[in-house]
C-alpha cells in the first residue's frame, strides 16, 4: 500500500528532516510510526499528505507516485485517503453532520446517499446522538471520532493519523485506538503516528521507529 | 452543476452575513462607484437628447445670389436634401425673407417701404437631424454647396455646435474616466474583503485542501460572494440614482429656467441598467476572483 524507496527531506542545505528511508506498509496492515519529537515522523506525514515533496526518493501509495501527481491528481489522492489530525481540523461553523458529510460532498455523492452515510458513519463512532452539535459544543475525544467519521466515511483504502490521541487522556486515547482496529479489521490499512510508546505497546501491532529522520526499527 | 451553484451561494451568503460590516462597506463602495457611473451615462444620454434638440434648432442657411438659374438653385436643394446631416429643407423666397424682416422687426420695417428693390435674398434653411453633431461633417458640408454656381453665402451655428460638441464629449469621456477609476477601487475593495472573508476562514481553507476538495469548491463561495456584493452595489446605485432623478425632476424645473424640459429628463436606457448591475457583478467577480486567485 505504502512503498517508501530511499526517501530523503532537506530543508535548505543542511538541515536533514529524514535521511534514506525505505520501508513498505502493506496493503490491510496496521502499523505505528513511532518517535520522540523532532524524529521526522511529521514530515514523513506531511509528504504521505502531499504537502511536501521529497528531496531524494521515491513515495508510492496505492500505485501513485506522490512526486508526479498534478495538482488535480493530489486533490484526488487526497480524497482516496483517510486523514485524521492531533488538532482535529473540523470545520467550527459546521454542525458535526455536516463536517462529516462535506468529505462526501466534495466527491458529488448524490444528497441522499451522503444523509445515510453520513448517518451510519456517526452510528459507528457512537456519535449519531450529537449530529447536530457544533465542535465546539463536544469534548476532545467526540471531536476526534467526529475526525476519524469524515476520514472513513468515503472508504478509503488507507487511513493515516497524526498524533490522533496527542489530546486526549490515556482512557480516552483507547477508545480511539479500538477504533482504529475496527477499521484495520474492516480491511482499510491504518498507519498511525504517535510517540505514545505504551500505548504502541498496549495495542501490539507493528511499529516502526524513527530516530533523527532515519528508521531504527521496524517490528 | 446547480448542486454546486446552490453550495456556492449559500456558502457565500452565510460568509456575507458573517462578515456584514466589511461586505457592507464593500457594497457601499461599488455603490458609490456605480452610481457614478450611473450618473454619467444619465447625463451623457440626457445630454445628448438635450443637443439633438438644440442642433435641430441650429440654422444652416444657404443665400441664393439673385440671379441663380432655376437649375443652380435645384442643384443645391439636391445637395441639401442629400445629406445625412440635414433633415428638412425650407425654401424662403426673396419675398418671404423680406416679410419675414418686417414681422421680426416691424420698428424698421418702414425702411423697406421706399426701396427701389427687396435687398434680402432668397435662401434654403436647413434642419439638422444629426443625432450627434459632427461638426466637422458639417463645415465640410458648408464648403461644398458655398462652391456651388448660384449660392452667396452658406451660414451655420458652428461656434455654437462646436461647443455642445464639446461639452457633450468631454463630459462623456471624464465621466467615463472617473466612473472607470472609480470602479477600479470598487474592484480593489471587494478583492480586499473578500481576502478578508478568506484569511478569517483559513482554518476552513485548509481543512478543504487537506480533504481533497477540488480548488473550484474552495474558490467557488468566494468568487460568488463577490459577485453578490457587485449585483447588490448595482440595485442600489440605481435605485440611487432613480431616487436623484425623482428628486432633481421635482426641484430643478425653475432653475433650468426653461433652458431644459427637466420633466423631460428619461432614466437610463434598458441596456445601461443592465450594464450597471451586470458591471457591479463583473467587478464584484474579478473582486473575487482576484481574492481567491492565491488559494492554490
Amino acid at each position: 500500500m505504502i512503498a517508501i524507496d530511499g526517501l530523503s527531506k532537506l530543508y535548505g542545505r543542511d538541515i536533514s528532516a529524514l535521511d534514506d528511508i525505505t520501508l513498505r506498509v502493506g496493503r490491510g496492515e496496521f502499523a505505528f510510526l513511532t518517535g520522540a519529537s523532532g524524529a521526522g515522523k511529521t514530515t514523513l506525514l506531511r509528504i504521505l499528505l502531499r504537502q511536501e515533496l521529497p528531496t531524494v526518493g521515491t513515495v508510492v501509495v496505492d500505485g501513485r507516485d506522490l512526486s508526479a501527481l498534478s495538482a488535480r491528481d493530489v486533490q484526488r489522492y487526497r480524497r482516496s485517503v483517510g486523514f485524521v489530525f492531533q488538532d482535529f481540523k473540523l470545520i467550527q461553523r459546521k454542525t458535526v453532520f455536516e463536517n462529516v458529510m462535506f468529505a462526501l460532498r466534495i466527491l458529488g455523492v448524490p444528497d441522499v446517499q451522503q444523509r445515510r452515510r453520513t448517518f451510519q458513519v456517526l452510528k459507528w463512532v457512537g456519535l449519531q446522538h450529537r449530529a447536530n452539535a457544533y465542535p465546539i459544543e463536544l469534548s476532545g475525544g467526540e471531536q476526534q471520532r467526529v475526525a476519524i467519521a469524515r476520514a472513513l466515511v468515503n472508504e478509503p483504502v488507507l487511513v493515516i493519523a497524526d498524533e490522533p490521541t496527542g489530546n486526549l487522556d490515556p482512557d480516552l486515547s483507547l477508545d480511539i485506538m479500538n477504533l482504529f482496529r475496527e477499521i484495520n479489521a474492516a480491511g482499510t490499512t491504518v498507519l498511525v503516528a504517535t510517540h505514545d510508546r505504551e500505548l504502541v505497546r498496549h495495542v501490539g501491532r507493528r511499529a516502526i521507529m524513527l530516530d533523527h529522520g532515519r528508521v531504527v526499527e521496524s517490528s | 452543476m446547480i448542486r454546486g451553484l446552490q453550495y456556492f451561494l449559500k456558502e457565500a451568503v452565510s460568509s456575507l452575513w458573517r462578515g456584514r460590516r466589511s461586505s457592507a462597506l464593500s457594497i457601499l463602495t461599488i455603490t458609490i462607484a456605480l452610481f457614478m457611473l450611473g450618473v454619467f451615462l444619465l447625463l451623457s444620454a440626457n445630454l445628448e437628447r438635450v443637443v439633438n434638440e438644440w442642433s435641430r434648432s441650429a440654422e444652416f442657411s444657404v443665400y441664393l445670389r439673385d440671379e441663380a438659374a432655376p437649375a443652380e438653385r435645384e442643384a443645391v436643394q439636391k445637395a441639401l436634401a442629400g445629406d445625412p446631416a440635414i433633415g428638412g429643407v425650407d425654401v424662403v423666397s426673396k419675398d418671404a425673407a423680406l416679410e419675414r424682416f418686417r414681422r421680426d422687426f416691424p420698428e424698421l420695417a418702414p425702411a423697406t417701404v421706399g426701396a427701389p428693390d427687396n435687398p434680402f435674398p432668397a435662401s434654403f434653411e436647413a434642419r439638422l437631424t444629426s443625432s450627434s453633431v459632427d461638426v466637422v461633417a458639417l463645415g465640410k458640408l458648408a464648403e461644398r454647396i458655398g462652391a456651388m454656381p448660384g449660392v452667396a453665402d452658406v451660414r451655420y451655428d458652428r461656434r455654437w455646435l462646436d461647443r455642445l460638441a464639446a461639452v457633450s464629449a468631454f463630459i462623456r469621456y471624464a465621466g467615463l474616466t472617473l466612473a472607470g477609476i472609480l470602479v477600479l477601487a470598487a474592484g480593489l475593495t471587494v478583492a480586499n474583503v473578500v481576502r478578508l472573508a478568506l484569511y478569517a476562514r483559513r482554518d476552513e481553507v485548509e481543512i478543504m485542501e487537506l480533504v481533497g476538495a477540488p480548488m473550484a469548491f474552495i474558490r467557488g463561495p468566494f468568487v460568488c460572494e463577490g459577485v453578490i456584493q457587485g449585483g447588490i452595489g448595482g440595485a442600489l446605485a440605481l435605485a440611487a440614482l432613480w431616487t436623484v432623478l425623482a428628486v432633481a425632476k421635482s426641484r430643478l424645473a425653475e432653475a433650468a429656467g426653461g433652458m431644459v424640459d427637466v420633466q423631460a429628463l428619461t432614466f437610463l436606457p434598458l441596456v445601461s441598467i443592465a450594464l450597471v448591475v451586470g458591471g457591479g457583478m463583473l467587478v464584484g467577480c474579478l473582486g473575487g476572483l482576484v481574492a481567491a486567485r492565491r488559494l492554490r
